[in-house]
């Protein structure tokens, strides 16, 4: 091959994967006495570190657009109808493409909001650009930095979040441990933002409740042996072992303590809610507790509960959407992200600018999410607080023959 | 000759930095309407243009470095995360625990803390140059691959000094006097000068006694010794100017980021540098920022193309095309894309004439079979 | 004293105090751990199942290495690939008692794979076969990716579960010696280690195909000369690493849960353990392995644990800079300019 004929070949790659690149522009804007089209960014970890998280909910994202396209848009209270496009972009788990991705989509694409993204740390990085570009940010991760800054402890003004944080959880696994009379407990933690939040909030409400942290163990999310840890857990002596983790290494840690210590209780964060978690623990995961989302115990939520239909009508819509896959609590975070976001739209008239959108999208976040019924829980934000949610949009489980049981207070 | 050279350089320099300068007084003014991302038919965003400056500064380094000294290095994301970090958190835990008060706050603060961080990232590499690069080829290649692992994992602990895993937040913008170098239209500006000045020294350097010297230790390291160069100390200087490329260009990519957390520095970081120097050619400083844009033009290019022409999600996808790219390039133009152009074009006057030569000159190490 | 030292009793005895100065420091940190005897064994039982792991590696490594001069970055999706087809073969509804299905399914896993690195040597590096190993080293970085991407669209983001091969589920039995454990699963890995080496052994020291390997890894040349082709013997060396790796994989699997990207880190330490052993002897890769195990499973034990992989690279470097011939010893090159 000369290499002239080299050359040839990788332009022609080039220009066949480049192909009309501008033609992608060309316009969408039909002028049939409709409203501006509204774009909602959405940025989601569907590859890489964090993919089992960041998939169902980018696949939520592509359910709810079709519907709102089977709907034919959305209509705001002039009668104006709005076509409503969510912007889907993937940040690979990386902190420096969620960047990327959110300015992208706030000044290129011109979102008036931005649903992003799976991570902690990955959504910790994009803070400043949500900030000073002055358009709402509502984030699928738990980490309480992501809405109050950590140095002046004051509520971001842009910033939102959906999932139930680690200081719920850990109220939970705190009055449990408490009333089964364990004193002393290890504490396992994956050393990303989850689980260092799961450290934080475990460690305060566990401290408060006067149980002692006798052993912090830290591993990474990629990590199979735990050999290292289990050793100083033993020597320890502790009687529970809290597991601060996210699925696949949720399951592994889960699988090593119980294989070294068959009798130890063992807790865990809502971060385990998905059946991968009981699919790859096996029979490790029978006994043990934690806080849920009700949307993985369904069954066991009762039918006067405010979220039950909400919660129904997510899952057959999201079996029917994937073919059967499996139903997780981040898929949820991203439902009312963005069906928050659609809310808030459905209260603009037509005719403002994309700045004025964007803070009235911010303000209905901000006042208007009132008692509302999600996925997560029922959602009441305010200037203070920024995800709205309270201990009770957890419903504390445990597992039995492989399957979720609602474990209530009363039966400790 | 060397008249002829410089000449030939300058124009190259000038012309340059001319159309980046236009392209970002473009964004500025936007004249007509027009934005910088317009141009390039929203495919290269300006956050995509300052990326490409910050890493084509890693880049030029890093040719340098294994172009021209011929030292292959799968860590320098390691350095760059040095300067990443050493810059974030000299700008920001000073005024947090309120070290020398009033004048950690001052404009010129976190000036100073780039050089500073470029001065400590220099030293480190000094240290670790002087025994880690006795060794040769792949097992220099395996030493520094593993230095950038272990300053990887080391970023995301210390939570108190490094943020963690999370990393540190509130690294503040830039600014000269009360002039802020933000929002990016004025950043952009900063990383291409910063960028064009790297580019200016190294195309000096390379034509330059140092440059010469660099050379012949790479076509061999004995016969270099033999003609009265010190091999080792030559070696030694290239690590350190491209550690504290990296330094810099990670200084300016903090204060761009705005935070620094450990993903952006891992492993995979590391080879996709190598990646962008080897595309653009690995004895090319102009190569540098070619290599590295054409890299990232084609990742957004797939990124928003694959979705539209498939309709899949195209993370996964991506990933396979960007593979198959770097293997593809590397098998049918390992001097990297711009070098083979060059070639083109001279073989178009030359009708093929002698391209081996380069080949053996220009690429990684030598041969150890058969030992 | 430094002639001393140089010498071969005085290396035995600098050894030897390394090794009881390391034993100490151990004892010491772990004290503070509060780490009992049975911890310590524990954590080296442990240590010697993941080194088997990277021991298999490391071979797959040495063996590519020795015949190419490529280090092949591949090797580690060589160990997912081979995790990744068996446990989905064995969900096959082939109507096979569930025995002999793992049996199928671990077999056709090791022959797909194998076949997976013959094609990859094939498609990126016998094209490229006249450029310098480290142009070669970066395509096998390009082909990490693809297959990586690929994994990730064929089996998703979601761990996996390969069932025990003693309890053909997904528990496993588990022997207990007080409170020291030790799973069925990890005699099978010391076993299929063992079974390796040995079948390893015959092929290179007794079959035709095997020594055309060994004389194109002595001398390329040489061997092109009495007629072997060094283009087929790239690719047997690949096919083998890839079978390697994807043994590995497979007696790994129940131990962990499969998952697209455990190929990486496997394939850096498997790296570490080919480094420590000096890159081209197969001992070497043994010991180097099992040593490389255990040390950072000890280290990590007695310190935080979080710095397990730091152990890891830190010995890389240190064996890189002070014993680049391997611990075993054998030809320094790393340092030497060969040609």
């Amino acid at each position: 091959m000369s290499i002239r004929s080299k050359i040839l070949a990788i332009v022609t790659l080039l220009a066949i994967v480049g192909l009309d690149v501008t033609a992608c522009n060309s316009g969408t804007s039909q002028e049939t006495g409709q409203g501006v089209t509204y774009k909602i960014g959405f940025n989601s970890s569907a590859t890489g570190a964090s993919a089992s998280l960041g998939l169902p909910e980018a696949k939520t994202a592509e359910m709810i657009q079709k519907q709102i396209n089977d709907q034919g848009g959305i209509t705001g209270p002039d009668g104006v109808k709005h076509d409503v496009k969510i912007v889907i972009y993937d940040d690979e788990s990386v902190a420096d493409n969620a960047v990327s991705n959110v300015t992208r989509l706030i000044q290129e694409d011109e979102a008036v909001a931005v649903v992003s993204t799976t991570g902690s740390g990955t959504t910790i990085a994009h803070i400043p650009v949500c900030e000073e570009n002055e358009t709402p940010c509502i984030s699928m991760a738990s980490a309480q930095p992501i809405t109050v800054n950590a140095d002046t402890g004051e509520t971001y003004r842009w910033m939102f979040k959906t999932p139930q944080t680690n200081g719920h959880a850990g109220e939970w696994q705190a009055a449990y441990l408490k009333a089964t009379g364990v004193s002393s407990v290890c504490i396992l933690y994956t050393d990303d933002g989850y689980g260092k939040d799961c450290l934080a909030n475990f460690k305060a409400t566990a401290e408060a409740a006067g149980l002692e942290i006798v052993y912090e163990g830290a591993y990474a999310t990629s990590d199979t042996e735990f050999s290292a840890q289990i050793a100083q857990v033993q020597a320890s002596g502790c009687q529970a072992v809290e597991v601060g983790s996210t699925p696949p290494v949720a399951s592994l840690a889960t699988v090593a303590v119980h294989t070294a210590l068959p009798e130890i209780p063992i807790t865990l964060g809502h971060g385990v809610c998905n059946q991968a978690f009981i699919d790859t623990a096996g029979a490790a995961a029978n006994g043990t507790v934690f806080p849920c989302g009700k949307i993985t115990v369904l069954d066991q939520v009762a039918d006067s509960d405010p979220q039950k239909t909400v919660l129904q009508k997510y899952i057959d819509d999201y079996t029917a959407f994937t073919n059967g896959e499996p139903i997780s609590t981040f898929g949820g975070h991203a439902w009312d992200a963005v069906e928050m976001t659609l809310n808030a739209l459905e209260s603009l008239n037509d005719g403002m600018s994309l700045e004025e959108q964007r803070t009235a999208v911010r303000d209905y976040l901000e006042n208007q999410i009132q008692g509302w019924p999600g996925i997560g829980g029922v959602f009441t934000m305010s200037p203070a607080d920024h995800n709205g949610l309270t201990k009770e949009s957890l419903l504390f489980v445990t597992v039995e023959d492989g399957r979720w049981v609602a474990f209530p207070e009363s039966e400790w | 000759m060397k008249a002829l050279w410089a000449r030939r350089n300058l124009v190259n320099v000038i012309a340059f930095t001319v159309v980046l300068a236009a392209l970002g007084a473009v964004d500025i003014f936007r004249p007509f309407g027009l934005s910088f991302s317009a141009l390039t038919g929203r495919v290269v965003t300006l956050d995509t243009m300052i990326r490409i400056g910050i890493l084509t500064i890693v880049v030029v380094g890093l040719n340098l470095l294994m172009g021209y000294a011929g030292q292959v290095s799968l860590g320098q994301a390691g350095f760059y995360a040095l300067g990443a970090y050493f810059s974030g958190i000299l700008s920001t835990l000073a005024t947090r625990h309120t070290i020398l008060p009033g004048i950690t706050g001052l404009w010129w603060w976190p000036w100073l803390m780039i050089v500073v961080s470029m001065i400590l990232t220099g030293g480190f590499a000094y240290l670790v140059g002087k025994p880690i690069l006795r060794l040769k080829g792949n097992y220099l290649a395996m030493a520094t691959l593993g230095l950038g692992v272990i300053i990887h994992i080391l970023a995301g602990q210390f939570p108190d000094i490094t943020g963690g895993y999370d990393g540190l937040t509130g690294v503040p913008r830039l600014s000269i006097g009360s002039f802020t170098l933000w929002p990016m239209q004025r950043y952009y500006f900063l990383v291409w000068g910063a960028a064009i000045a790297v580019i200016v020294i190294s195309l000096s350097l390379v034509d330059s006694r140092i440059g010469r010297a660099l050379r012949a230790v790479h076509t061999s390291e004995v016969a270099a010794e033999a003609s009265g160069v010190d091999a080792e100390q030559y070696k030694v200087q290239a690590l350190v100017l491209s550690a504290i490329f990296a330094s810099l260009a990670g200084s300016l990519y903090a204060h761009f980021q705005g935070a620094v957390s450990p993903s952006p520095f891992s492993f995979r970081a590391s080879v996709e540098l190598v990646v962008m120097a080897a595309v653009g050619g690995l004895a090319s400083t102009w190569g540098a920022p070619f290599g590295v844009g054409l890299i990232y033009v084609v990742r957004d290019l797939l990124k928003s193309q694959l979705e539209r022409l498939l309709n899949v999600r195209s993370g996964e996808y991506e990933l396979i095309v960007y593979g198959i790219i770097l293997v593809s390039i590397m098998i049918f133009m390992p001097e990297g894309l711009t070098a083979s152009s060059v070639q083109f074009m001279q073989g178009r006057r030359r009708r093929h004439g002698n391209i081996e030569p380069q080949r053996v000159q220009s690429n990684g190490t030598v041969e150890d079979l058969g030992q | 004293m430094r002639q001393f030292f140089r010498g071969k009793i005085g290396k035995i005895v600098l050894a030897t105090g390394l090794v009881f100065a390391a034993i100490a420091l151990c004892v010491w940190l772990g004290s503070r751990q509060r780490l009992l005897p049975q911890h310590y064994v524990q954590l080296t039982l442990d240590g010697m199942r993941g080194g088997s792991i990277y021991a298999l590696m490391a071979l797959g490594f040495v063996v590519v290495y020795r015949v190419t001069g490529v280090i092949n970055f591949a090797q580690g999706e060589f160990v997912m690939l081979g995790a990744m087809l068996c446990l989905t073969i064995h969900k096959l509804p082939l109507p096979l008692p569930p025995a002999l299905k793992l049996i199928v399914a671990i077999i056709a896993a090791i022959v797909l794979a194998t076949l997976i690195g013959a094609a990859v040597e094939r498609l990126t590096i016998h094209p490229a076969r006249r450029s310098p190993p480290v142009t070669l080293t970066i395509i096998t970085v390009g082909v990490t990716i693809t297959l990586r991407a690929g994994a990730l669209l064929a089996w998703g983001a979601d761990p996996y579960v390969l069932p025990a091969f003693s309890t053909l589920a997904l528990e496993d039995h588990i022997f207990r010696f007080g409170s020291v454990i030790l799973q069925a699963q990890t005699l099978w890995i010391w076993g299929t280690l063992i079974v390796v080496l040995v079948l390893l052994y015959f092929f290179l020291e007794h079959t035709i195909m095997g020594k055309a390997l060994r004389a194109c890894a002595v001398n390329q040349r040489g061997a092109q000369l009495v007629g072997i082709n060094p283009g087929r013997m790239s690719m047997l060396s690949f096919a083998l690493a890839a079978a390697l790796g994807a043994i590995g994989g497979i007696v790994l699997g129940p131990v962990t849960r499969p998952i697209y990207d455990m190929g990486l880190m496997l394939g850096l330490k498997g790296f570490v353990a080919a480094i420590m052993g000096g890159l081209v002897s197969v001992p070497g890769a043994v010991v180097g392995g099992l040593l490389l195990g255990v040390t950072e499973n000890l280290a990590a034990g007695v310190t935080n644990p979080t710095y397990k992989s730091v152990f890891a690279f830190v010995i890389l470097i240190a064996i890189l800079l002070f014993r680049p011939q391997g611990i075993l010893g054998g030809t320094g090159q790393a340092t030497e300019e060969v040609k």
